[in-house]
């Protein structure tokens, strides 16, 4: 079932090694939710499902509350951009169990535009990764107590953490094209300095 | 409670929540960290943290960087614990590469890391007496981590920021004399550890000022995703190098102390008895060093095949984890760092809530954050 999933998503240049590293906590959670949870191979053998985005908070609930599975930890959320597949947005949890000692991936597939449910319910410290999520890559979280930038000045435009963002900041293809003008020194006297600035603006 | 006023008080005279501004400037947060705190007399009943003034986009930095390349950004991090970022991001690589490490590189990465250890609670435990008010106690954590800096220097050739390990491996052998100048090292230390506790550990003073103060609960010190001293504090069994064994771990014989009550006190207990274990994994690390290579077979031009990795080790504030994203090409795809004192420093709003403003500086210094891993 996992490998018709994969050969559906489209995904260009990126389809993950490996196989499915199955585990008792992703065999009984492929089984409970059918079709909305499946394996997903990795190449290190780590246990990870990929979930449809409508069930996400109840199988995360599930995983939390199940009493022989019990990821009580949630240890990081992140986000992944693929900006040529149909799914561009790939929202990550990072699950452990402190009883069990045993780890999880769970993955959800977001489309352009589309938000998802947030885990502050389930877990209080889903709240700061949350914001770091919006802020860097710009996944919108439904739900969530305060959804604002954390990292990055409130009025900051754009999310740096997409691939489109260029490295040097949205003015970088400015500064490279020598838009500004080389950088040169000001002279010592004031006002002849006072002069080269003011032409400067003039000429902009 | 001592905040709440009588009746008759409260209607004579109108009081009113007001804001105070703690940072960012301010020599008790540790670094650029700005507490907004809404108070009730001298009592917290809010508290909105604002951070991301040390923000360097490492993270982006890392994907137009080649594999190799990217190593030493990352222990810029928490610059004070540089030689475990550093293991943090090479073991990740290493994983997804899928490559062997020789027994003997382990060995030394795990004497490293955990002299590492120990210089980074030092650091620590100076600078949280500091705020509190005892000030003789930083000059002799300082001078404890001078020498283990300077053991640092005669093995990697800087002070701070080593760049420590290449991916596969470690670079060199430990230089001539340095396990005895280790040992020796080891040997004054542990003495030198029970000479911090008589200045502090059954201080009335101390104890007055951290005992109840910035509690968090087991349960809520797990919701809240806390790792690290801070998390045990509170008495939670989560220890990576226990729970998620890596690198040459398994091998050796220690003990992860807890907490009880999860409060400053505990915590600072916990960081003093781990640095009784840190020398106890090194005595044991440096008696069993094996023979053999120090670097495994790694192809000169890295490309990992694509697929996706998460590990992480136990860093001096907690859990480190790295989640990296390759497409087989050889540049990372995607780095996202799980730093520990950003979580942590979420726990700050459970533990500060209806404290004293006093209490607010031990209570952040106990958390033990690290701005530069805070804002990445």
């Amino acid at each position: 079932m996992a490998e018709e999933n994969i050969s559906e998503q489209k995904n260009k240049g990126w389809t993950p090694s490996g196989e499915p590293f199955l585990t008792e906590a992703v065999k009984k959670c492929a089984e409970k939710f059918k079709e909305f949870v499946s394996p997903y191979p990795n190449c290190a053998k780590e246990a990870s499902i990929l979930v449809k985005k409508e069930k996400i908070l109840e199988v995360l609930n599930y995983l939390k509350t199940e009493e022989s599975l019990k990821f009580d930890y949630l240890s990081d959320l992140t986000a992944v951009h693929f900006p040529e597949s149909e799914f561009p947005i790939v929202v990550v949890y990072h699950l452990f169990s402190t009883e069990k000692k045993d780890s999880l991936r769970v993955k959800v597939e977001l489309k352009e535009g589309e938000s998802i449910e947030s885990a502050v319910s389930i877990w209080p410290a889903a709240n700061w990764m949350e914001r770091e999520a919006y802020d860097l890559m710009g996944v919108k979280f439904e739900n969530h107590p305060n959804l604002k930038r954390i990292l990055l000045p409130d009025e900051w435009e754009g999310h740096p953490l997409r691939k489109e963002y260029p490295l040097g900041g949205p003015q970088e293809k400015e500064i490279r094209a020598n838009k500004y003008g080389k950088p040169f020194l000001l002279p010592d006297d004031l006002e002849e300095a006072k002069k080269i600035i003011e032409e400067g603006k003039n000429a902009e | 409670m001592q905040n709440e006023k009588p009746s008759y008080l409260r209607e004579l005279i109108e009081t009113k929540e007001f804001e105070l501004n703690m940072g960012p400037q301010h020599p008790a947060t540790h670094g650029v960290y700005r507490a907004i705190l809404t108070l009730d007399g001298e009592r917290i009943v809010g508290l909105n943290s604002v951070v991301g003034y040390l923000h360097r986009g490492i993270e982006k930095w890392a994907e137009y960087r080649t594999w190799q390349q990217a190593t030493p950004i990352f222990d810029r991090l928490d610059y004070l614990s540089a030689v475990i970022n550093c293991h943090g991001y090479v073991g990740a690589v290493e994983k997804l590469l899928q490559v062997e490490i020789p027994k003997k590189a382990e060995y030394i990465r795990v004497i490293c890391d955990e002299l590492q250890r120990i210089a980074s609670h030092l650091i620590w435990f100076g600078t949280h007496a500091l705020d509190i008010g005892a000030m003789s106690v930083l000059f002799y954590g300082v001078r404890e981590r001078e020498a283990i800096i300077d053991l640092f220097e005669a093995h990697f050739g800087q002070r701070l920021l080593y760049n420590a390990y290449p991916i596969g491996g470690v670079r060199l052998d430990f230089p001539k004399g340095w396990v005895d100048a280790c040992r020796k090292f080891l040997k004054t230390f542990n003495s030198r550890i029970d000479e911090y506790e008589t200045l502090l550990t059954e201080n009335r003073i101390w104890k007055q000022r951290t005992i109840g103060v910035g509690v968090i609960s087991k349960e809520d010190a797990i919701a809240y995703g806390l790792s690290g001293p801070t998390l045990r504090g509170s008495g939670v069994y989560f220890d990576v190098r226990k729970s998620i064994p890596y690198s040459a771990y398994p091998d050796f014989d220690f003990e992860i102390p807890l907490g009880k009550n999860g409060d400053v006190y505990d915590r600072y207990l916990c960081r003093i008895r781990e640095m009784r274990q840190s020398v106890r994994i090194i005595q044991q690390a440096l008696d069993g060093m094996p023979e053999g290579e120090l670097k495994g077979k790694v192809p000169k031009i890295i490309r990992p095949p694509v697929g996706e990795v998460y590990y992480s080790v136990e860093g001096a504030k907690g859990q480190l984890g790295f989640y990296i994203v390759s497409d087989g090409k050889d540049k990372p795809y995607r780095v996202h760092i799980k730093s520990p004192s950003f979580i942590n420093l979420q726990g700050l709003d459970v533990m500060s809530r209806k404290q004293l403003i006093a209490d607010m500086v031990a209570i952040i210094g106990s958390i033990d954050i690290v701005l530069g891993e805070v804002d990445r």
